[in-house]
């Protein structure tokens, strides 16, 4: 009997530790793309001089000062918790709202139209207005990514689950299932291929509009680095902390987003063995 | 026993009615199959019976404990593997989990499943393996009555020959009642107990054909001579397809409604 779930088990460990070496070494491909961009920096570099475009060399030796200064792993701490909490509410709302469109064509008519306007209106305007609203806190940056962020996560899951197979959903019926149960095991499964880029998407965007955020409302974290570095116009400085706000957004996207996309999408890979490139 | 009686139904799609007067019984451990030419409303009809669809009128009357049922394509989910497709029926039924493997295993024995398919996805099994799990899926459930919905049309002759005996094995011999809704009028000779013709536009069941011998028995008349059929098919498909082409387009359609069809008056 334990031979019988132990052989599974095994294979199923041996299966998720080819997925993650082949994760692992696909990284090499997003390395030569980075040192392609740092050629092309350096190039800048030394076509406009070190008061226009620092060197690469100098943003990393700037970045390893910042990372043995408590004070920028707070600032970068504080980016970090707006971009994630604003991310996360945006997430949860849209994902929430658009799964409900997607099912009331009703709710989708009356929605499309307000999401062309909240698309229409520029981050910076929401800036302002959130500025108003809340002064320089927490809750102008998180409402501005909210704002921003929110009608690509809705129109994510909407799309997924208005663009779903109807004949699964007449399966599932056929064998039983009622609204809930069909919901449950067969379309909220479906609304991934479109939800995870509109994720993806959204993160991107929080990060970015934190920062912006921040910025303008004079609100501390990356952004007020950003601002003290523009005044003492120390290029290396800025650059850094531009590097460090990129650096955090990929490794929120590569321990949050594509760990889950993995194991989601893993029948997608089955189709695509080990060696096969597209 | 009826397993299933279908009385006086109506259905209407968008305000036109696509079936009307429709009459139909399935008796217990019998395959019906139902036939008539592709957009009569076949399909629809199968979809009402096993209550896909709300009927505008009639009743459906349905003695049977559990049904299962499967489709033209397999509908088969495609982030799960065929194993987990197999026990899908079986979560919605409730099944507790440690009695899935093994219910899993029968039915995918049934079907000639090995066992390293089954953790295959089905982006990786063939267009009959899928419909082999499709079919698996449906013996898991332990069900007494089947819908099938065309399973077979989108397979080529060979694989198609061997899913019919594949429902012939399984269904017709192991006293499974089931409405099996095919244009083919072979396979509905090869796999059911009676055929019922459809109306073009769904007016009502133009008659019925008891078939003699056993499903699986009758070939198309050009196996071994010791198997050759009582009746070959070739005279119930010209019965069938005089029916079809001489009540189906006549506007008095209903005259012969509900008589069996008359053997051996086949235009040659």
């Amino acid at each position: 009997m334990s031979r019988r779930i132990a052989a599974p088990i095994a294979s199923r460990l041996a299966n998720r530790a080819g997925r993650t070496l082949e994760f692992l070494w696909s990284a090499w491909a997003g390395f030569a793309a980075l040192f392609l961009l740092a050629a092309v920096w350096q190039a800048g570099h030394e076509a406009y001089g070190p008061f226009i475009l620092s060197s690469p060399q100098d943003v990393l030796s700037a970045v390893w000062r910042l990372a043995g200064d408590p004070k920028a792993w707070s600032l970068a701490t504080l980016t970090l918790q707006r971009s994630l909490t604003g991310f996360g509410l945006a997430a949860v709302v849209g994902v929430a709202l658009g799964l409900v469109a997607g099912y009331s064509p009703a709710t989708m008519r009356v929605a499309a139209p307000l999401i062309t306007v909240l698309i229409g209106v520029p981050p910076i305007a929401w800036i302002v207005l959130a500025m108003i609203w809340f002064g320089g806190s927490d809750a102008t940056v998180r409402t501005v990514i909210v704002v921003t962020a929110l009608p690509v996560v809705f129109l994510g899951a909407a799309q997924g689950i208005a663009t779903r197979d109807r004949n699964l959903d007449r399966m599932a019926r056929a064998f039983g299932a009622g609204p809930a149960r069909r919901f449950l095991t067969v379309g909220l499964r479906q609304t991934t291929t479109t939800l995870f880029p509109a994720l993806t998407l959204a993160l991107g965007t929080a990060f970015k509009v934190a920062v912006m955020a921040e910025l303008l409302a004079n609100a501390g974290g990356i952004g007020g680095a950003l601002a003290s570095a523009r005044t003492n116009l120390d290029i290396a400085r800025a650059l850094a902390w531009v590097v460090i706000a990129v650096s955090l957004l990929i490794a929120v996207e590569y321990t949050l987003v594509h760990p889950v996309k993995g194991e989601v999408d893993r029948w997608r890979r089955a189709a695509q063995p080990w060696g096969v490139k597209r | 026993m009826t397993a299933l009686s279908i009385d006086a139904l109506e259905h209407a799609y968008l305000g036109r009615s696509v079936l009307k007067d429709i009459n139909l019984t399935v008796k217990t451990g019998e395959i019906l199959a139902l036939v008539g030419p592709s957009g009569c409303g076949k399909s629809t009809l199968a979809h009402v019976a096993a209550g896909l669809l709300d009927p505008k009128s009639g009743r459906v009357r349905r003695r049977y404990r559990r049904h299962a049922m499967i489709f033209q394509e397999p509908a088969l989910l495609p982030w799960a593997t065929a194993a987990q497709n197999i026990g899908f029926g079986l979560r919605l039924a409730r099944v507790p989990r440690r009695d899935r493997a093994n219910r899993i295993a029968e039915a995918a024995a049934k079907v000639s499943l090995e066992a390293g398919d089954l953790t295959k996805y089905p982006v990786e099994l063939s267009g009959g393996m899928r419909q082999r799990v499709a079919i698996a899926r449906a013996l898991a459930v332990r069900p007494d009555f089947i819908y099938f919905d065309e399973p077979f049309t989108a397979l080529d002759v060979a694989l198609r020959r061997r899913m019919q005996d594949l429902v012939i094995s399984t269904c017709a011999f192991a006293g499974l009642s089931g409405l099996f809704i095919t244009h083919d009028l072979h396979e509905a000779a090869r796999i059911s107990h009676r055929v019922a013709v459809l109306d073009t536009r769904g007016a009502g069941i133009l008659g019925y054909r008891h078939l003699p011998g056993a499903p699986g028995e009758r070939s198309r008349g050009t196996g071994s001579p010791q198997h050759s059929p009582a009746i070959p098919c070739s005279a119930i498909s010209t019965t069938l397809t005089r029916g079809r082409s001489h009540e189906l387009r006549s506007s008095n359609a209903g005259r012969t409604r509900g008589a069996d069809l008359p053997l051996g008056t086949g235009v040659r």
